[in-house]
């Protein structure tokens, strides 16, 4: 209760000293103030803090273009962008936790003034929570875990692993070169998953479009389902997988010569066009459902 | 409370039903007390689900308060008053619902609630492959689905995001997007309507509801941030 307290306390005093250190420059120097005015630019604001290994790092952003990048520092780096000064980024740091969250100054602050832009670079291993409702959010080179959420904003991740689970309404979702184990639900939103080296992927959209272009790991298991658009499987002849593809009303195209399974499916639907069968040794699991769109298992050109 | 292992064994509970049993989802279940009520509750509705039109007075007790249990227990929602306890047992699967429902403290929780809903209704509707008459199933998927239904239109009545929300971007993305599940929520009933027995529209069904639920949560939650 009284950690609490304090914590609120700490919080207003920072919020009211930064209010205070404006007043003071604007009273101090008026004329450098106008000037800034004038050539009214981002206020670009950087914070640097120290972190052990696995540190945590959430980022709580209304709107805007947040790029996170791994580097080889113990430390986390936050240069914020706030679009106005009708907003602010309170940057704290909790144990091996870091937690950065855009606010607004007053209630009367309109959509377009409550934005900020981020650049985030954090150490290889640390685990990210990220929600921005809109703009985009781009990762790269991080192997902790992630959670990422947005409602419109676009999610790119590049060479990642660990657990990542995406999240979004109808923002896109790219994966390039990811690895560890992958869960992304959409309800507009499309997704690209390139060149992944994933053991578990699960993908649902409801009118996306799903592209998968990757290895297929022994093991692995892969289920991609949306409820209308395209669902399109690239496969290279080295692949070894057991495929259920089913569409309920619409079309399955597919160009692999799949041998009758000698695996047990516990689910044999009777209904739509479905496909059924093994390829080489059959070592991975693939499931791909659509109710009303297309599936397209293709050659890897 | 229940452990991260419970609640992704929770979480995958109808693959379960539906009898897709990896070794470290066996070996979990072996040891977790907890996990097995559920299964076994689960089971006991089941059984008494296959006799639709019993379902309304039949439900066991002791159904209803495991399932009660397991709500506190994951922190849906609050124990019961001392003085509560002795009061009668819903009467049907719906009041039971609405009783359980009025309680949920928040509507980001609501929206868990929805899903353990979703999963129960996948539960409900029978193992796939059973062999039934048209109408049976489509009495089935009824009394199983509008409940849900009913619920979700409540919650959605209940959730006045428009008021409430800063960006009108973003109020009207998640309102687009909402309009399109309940599209796709019309579609699958159809397709349940034309074909009762087809466990692959009915799976698309209860996802659609899961969707939905997943969405009004979030925008419930956006309105109390913002409050």
């Amino acid at each position: 209760m009284s950690t609490g307290y304090l914590v609120l306390t700490r919080s207003k005093l920072k919020r009211q000293l930064k209010k205070q250190l404006k007043t003071a420059g604007a009273l101090a120097v008026p004329g450098l103030l106008l000037c800034s005015a004038v050539s009214a630019g981002p206020i670009r604001h950087e914070e640097h803090f120290k972190v052990a290994a696995h540190p945590i790092i959430t980022i709580h952003n209304p709107e805007g273009l947040i790029t996170v990048k791994a580097w080889t520092k113990a430390e986390v780096m936050v240069i914020s962008m706030p679009a106005s000064n009708a907003v602010e980024v309170d940057s704290e740091q909790m144990g091996n936790r870091v937690d950065v969250t855009t606010r607004a100054l007053s209630d009367s602050v309109s959509p377009s003034d409550m934005k900020a832009d981020f650049q985030i670079n954090v150490p290889e291993d640390a685990e990210l929570q990220i929600h921005n409702d809109a703009g985009s959010v781009t990762v790269s080179n991080v192997t902790g875990d992630m959670n990422v959420e947005t409602v419109a904003a676009g999610v790119d991740l590049e060479d990642t692993s660990g657990y990542l689970t995406v999240k979004t309404v109808g923002g896109s979702f790219q994966c390039l070169r990811c690895a560890g184990r992958i869960e992304v639900s959409s309800i507009t939103g499309s997704f690209k998953l390139i060149d992944l080296k994933s053991t578990r992927v699960w993908a649902q959209t409801s009118s996306g479009n799903i592209l998968f272009n990757g290895q297929f790991l022994p093991n692995g298991t892969y289920s991609l389902k949306n409820y209308s658009g395209i669902i399109e499987v690239r496969f290279s002849p080295a692949d070894s997988f057991d495929m259920s593809a089913t569409s309920l009303k619409g079309k399955v195209n597919n160009e692999a010569k799949l041998t009758p399974s000698t695996h047990e499916h516990h689910f044999m639907p009777r209904w739509g066009n479905a496909l059924f069968g093994t390829f080489n040794q059959g070592r991975a699991k693939v499931e791909l459902t659509s109710f009303d769109g297309t599936i397209n298992i293709l050659k890897r050109d | 409370m229940a452990t991260d292992r419970c609640k992704d064994f929770l979480g995958r509970l109808d693959s379960w039903i539906a009898g897709e049993r990896p070794a470290e989802a066996k070996a979990h279940f072996r040891d977790c007390a907890s996990c097995q009520a559920v299964v076994e509750d689960l089971n006991a509705i089941q059984i008494e689900a296959r006799s639709w039109r019993q379902l309304e007075s039949e439900a066991p007790e002791r159904v209803w308060t495991a399932l009660r249990a397991q709500l506190e227990q994951e922190g849906l929602i609050r124990a019961e008053q001392p003085e509560r306890e002795a009061a009668p047992v819903a009467s049907s699967l719906a009041d039971w619902l609405s009783a359980v429902f009025a309680r949920i403290p928040r509507p980001a929780l609501a929206g868990a609630y929805l899903s353990i809903l979703v999963a129960l209704g996948f539960a409900l509707s029978g193992p796939v492959n059973q062999p039934s008459n048209e109408a049976k199933w489509l009495e089935g998927t009824r009394v199983v689905s509008s409940p849900i239904s009913a619920q979700l239109d409540n919650f959605e009545q209940n959730t006045s995001l428009a008021n409430r929300d800063r960006n009108p971007a973003i109020t009207a993305s998640l309102h687009q997007n909402l309009a399109i599940v309940d599209n796709y929520i019309s579609l699958c009933e159809k397709s349940v309507q034309e074909e009762p027995e087809n466990e692959v529209a009915r799976d698309y069904l209860y996802s659609a509801y899961k969707q939905k639920a997943d969405l009004l949560a979030q925008i419930g939650e956006r309105g109390e941030n913002v409050q």
